[in-house]
């Protein structure tokens, strides 16, 4: 096995909060490998967009990375020891605030995020922002960074490029703002880009442009993605392999064929079962029981077990890690106990019963303010 | 509201328009004119988001509209409730034509429509409780006594899946999905016979949207509902309806039933839509032809069919005779001239570029030359201009409105508006 371009390794992310401590990233590992597309796939809360800000240390107070080690090539980006009190502290061998930012952050990690309004500047053209980012970045004067971003632009589709470069933000459609954004990602040809739903907030025809377009620009120059979604669809369309995650853990890893034709945990196989689908009409859907819980107080043993419906006794003490339970030699983890690689007895544990109604069990309120 | 007409459709829209005016103070609408005379100009730009849109909706059906953004689908639906109020069209409801009623008629015919909005958390009051939400259109149409809307209420929290005794929590205390079931409690309140559902569960994760449209479906047996329900989400459409519009640029392109419109489109609108939606199932990825190009401004659309400016299936012109490979490479050409998609070198760095294999001649042959050479003079307008009104504008989709009824192999009739069905 080579070495990956990224490993993250039980990494930890959490956010004080006056009610308590909000694990958001409780223990997730996942590798990234030279040139392929890697899922990150939950629904709103289950934690992938923090796992992708604590990657690039975007983490803001009161969040904070609390343990894990993230690797990138080999080198220790991040890691953990055990200080002199016994407290967790960054190690020494982890990367300085500054050196990650000069070194790593945009030319070695880009990223891609959802809004493409909020993270440009709205009073700056869309050129001058670009070609600031590949001055800094490329470290080449002006004049070459302009003919830089001009042609960074063609290659994402945009038209008329050399008359666009003036425009402002809001001069351009959605769709064309989010290319800009990947213009700006890909300007300094980084080895990996942590993309955070990108195409969420776009038309289908769009969103297929886009999709399109970074397949076109992957091959060209071989770049690794960490796609985040919560679109089933999309992550079959584009990735390689997918992680799914559920209240701050790891449900399932496994290559995307494997997962969508060989699926090993029951909340994975509950997603597919409740999405209506194009290509066919679906005449029932089957929901999940239930709404997600609050990572501030997750339920005990397994996190899914109370809308699960293989759940057994055993669920609710047992929380499981992700284990191999390939039945090939391609890896495929799964985080739930029915399987053998677990042996907790699943067999002979009584079944939880299932306490939705008709409606499915949403009956819960979700208590206190937000 | 008259019991003859229940035989009908609940609901017949004819050519309906809104159109909004862009300019909203004085000045916005006066512009400086030099070309000679009085300099000051009144022009007032409409921006046509529905224009000519006509359909109807059978008693206990529900009719998907479909369409991206800014196509005018929630205008429409918001048009024909009389929200807005239309510029143009007859919307006949249960027979009377609801254009043309004054302010207190309406207010009675909205105890029979009802609407569901996209953002179940704005369309709820805050300082409100659930209870007094459900109770409030009923207070507003003088429906039972207190006690009476207390137990109604009650009731329908009951038949939307939320627990009765929530009557007197706060809408913060529910999550999204179960504030748009209180939406949908609120809209049953005053027992409708319409619900017009603009996006309801667009904003809901996946397991809690098959919640909600469950029970959607659920309720529409119960209480024998119609609904118009409007989605960007096309999967979401094949789910809940029995007939499918397709809007673009303010105008329906398409409308059949649901099985029909997917299994066969006819509009090539329509299949492009269909192949640009990414399948949960990795055995057909990859497998996407995308449209090109961005939606045109819907203050000029374009003359004839809307779509023609993006299809891939446009009509090569009648004048001239060209095979398909011929028309491809032309429009090919148009296109990168358009957009500027090109450095040029020389006239034979182009050919090989784009007519690689194909030779024109004639006319259009002689319109591609010239193009050619304002393209090598760096006149890109000029060459865009001419590519324009020898090709694009001479195709039968820029020059009539398309509008074809076809055979259905299902039921009646199913409407196109492409030019390719032309007899």
């Amino acid at each position: 096995m080579t070495t990956p371009l990224l490993s993250v390794e039980n990494l930890q992310t959490q956010f004080e909060t006056a009610e308590g401590t909000v694990r958001a990233v409780d223990g997730i590992s996942f590798d990234v490998h030279e040139g392929e597309t890697v899922g990150l796939v939950g629904e709103s809360g289950a934690g992938k967009s923090v796992a992708i800000s604590s990657v690039l240390r975007l983490v803001e107070s009161p969040g904070e990375i609390v343990g894990g080690e993230i690797r990138f090539r080999g080198e220790t980006l991040l890691s953990f020891e055990e200080g002199p009190n016994g407290e967790r502290r960054q190690s020494p061998e982890s990367l300085s605030n500054k050196e990650f930012r000069q070194r790593i952050r945009g030319r070695e990690i880009a990223t891609i995020f959802q809004d493409p309004m909020e993270s440009l500047n709205p009073v700056f053209t869309i050129g001058s922002q670009l070609q600031e980012f590949i001055e800094i970045n490329r470290e080449l004067p002006p004049k070459d960074a302009r003919d830089v971003a001009i042609e960074t632009l063609r290659e994402v589709d945009i038209p008329k490029p050399e008359d666009r470069f003036d425009d402002y933000p809001h001069e351009f459609s959605g769709g064309m703002r989010q290319r800009v954004l990947i213009a700006m990602a890909i300007a300094c040809q980084p080895s990996l880009i942590l993309a955070d739903e990108p195409t969420t907030a776009l038309d289908v025809t769009v969103e297929g442009q886009i999709l399109n377009l970074v397949s076109d620009l992957q091959e060209e120059y071989g770049t690794s993605f960490v796609w985040v979604t919560h679109d089933l669809a999309v992550v079959a369309d584009i990735c390689d392999r997918v992680n799914v995650m559920y209240l701050g853990q790891m449900a399932e890893q496994a290559d995307v064929h494997d997962l969508f034709d060989n699926t090993k945990h029951p909340y994975t196989e509950a997603l597919l079962q409740s999405v209506p689908r194009p290509d066919k009409t679906v005449e029932s859907l089957t929901p999940i029981e239930g709404v997600m819980p609050e990572a501030i107080n997750p339920p005990s043993g397994c996190r899914f077990h109370p809308r699960c419906p293989d759940a057994r006794a055993v669920c609710r003490e047992v929380n499981p890690e992700p284990r191999n339970v390939s039945d090939t030699d391609t890896r495929h983890n799964a985080a739930c106990v029915k399987h053998d690689a677990f042996d907790v007895d699943y067999e002979h544990s009584t079944p939880i019963q299932s306490e939705g109604d008709e409606f499915g069990e949403d009956l819960q309120v979700t208590e206190g303010s937000r | 509201m008259s019991e003859a007409d229940d035989a009908g459709p609940i609901l017949r829209v004819e050519n309906l328009k809104k159109h909004f005016s862009t300019g909203s103070g004085v000045f916005d609408t006066v512009e400086l004119d030099l070309s000679g005379g009085f300099p000051l100009k009144r022009s007032i730009e409409h921006v046509k988001a529905v224009d000519g849109v006509s359909f109807e909706i059978e008693r206990g059906e529900t009719l998907g509209l479909v369409g991206e953004s800014g196509c005018g689908k929630s205008t429409l639906g918001r048009t024909i409730l009389r929200l807005l109020q239309p510029t143009e069209g007859a919307i006949y409801f249960q027979g009377r034509n609801i254009a043309e009623l004054d302010k207190g008629q309406l207010r009675r015919t909205r105890k029979d429509q009802q609407m569901i909005f996209q953002d179940p958390q704005s369309s709820l009051n805050p300082r409100m409780k659930v209870g007094p939400i459900v109770e409030e259109p009923m207070k507003a149409h003088d429906l039972y006594d207190k006690a009476g809307r207390e137990e109604r209420a009650r009731e329908l929290l009951e038949a939307v899946g939320l627990d009765p005794q929530h009557y007197n929590r706060y809408p913060h205390q529910f999550s999204g999905g179960q504030r748009q079931r209180i939406n949908l409690a609120r809209a049953l309140s005053v027992d409708p016979d319409f619900i017009v559902c603009d996006e309801p569960t667009s904003a809901l994760d996946a397991s809690i949207q098959a919640q909600v449209l469950n029970t959607m479906r659920e309720l529409q047996e119960e209480f024998n509902l119609t609904y118009l329900f409007i989605s960007h989400d096309l999967s979401v459409i094949r789910h809940i309806s029995d007939r499918v519009a397709v809007m673009y640029l303010g105008q329906i392109v398409e409308l059949a039933e649901k099985e029909e419109l997917f299994e066969d489109p006819k509009h090539p609108y329509t299949r492009s839509l269909l192949s640009a939606i990414p399948v949960p199932d990795p055995s057909q990825a990859g497998s996407r032809t995308i449209l090109q190009g961005d939606v045109p401004d819907p203050v000029n659309p374009p003359s004839g069919c809307r779509f023609r400016t993006r299809c891939p299936e446009l009509i090569p012109p009648d004048a001239y005779d060209l095979d398909d490979g011929e028309w491809a490479a032309v429009r090919e050409f148009m296109r990168a001239v358009r957009r500027r998609a090109f450095d040029p070198d020389d006239r034979a760095a182009v050919e090989s570029q784009f007519f690689d294999g194909v030779s024109l001649d004639g006319e259009p042959g002689a319109v591609v030359e010239d193009a050619i050479d304002h393209v090598l003079a760096a006149e890109w307008e000029t060459a865009t201009d001419l590519l324009t009104e020898a090709f694009a504008e001479q195709s039968i989709c820029a020059q009539e409105e398309p509008a074809y009824e076809l055979e259905s192999d299902r039921s009646g009739t199913r409407f196109a508006a492409c030019h390719l069905h032309r007899e």
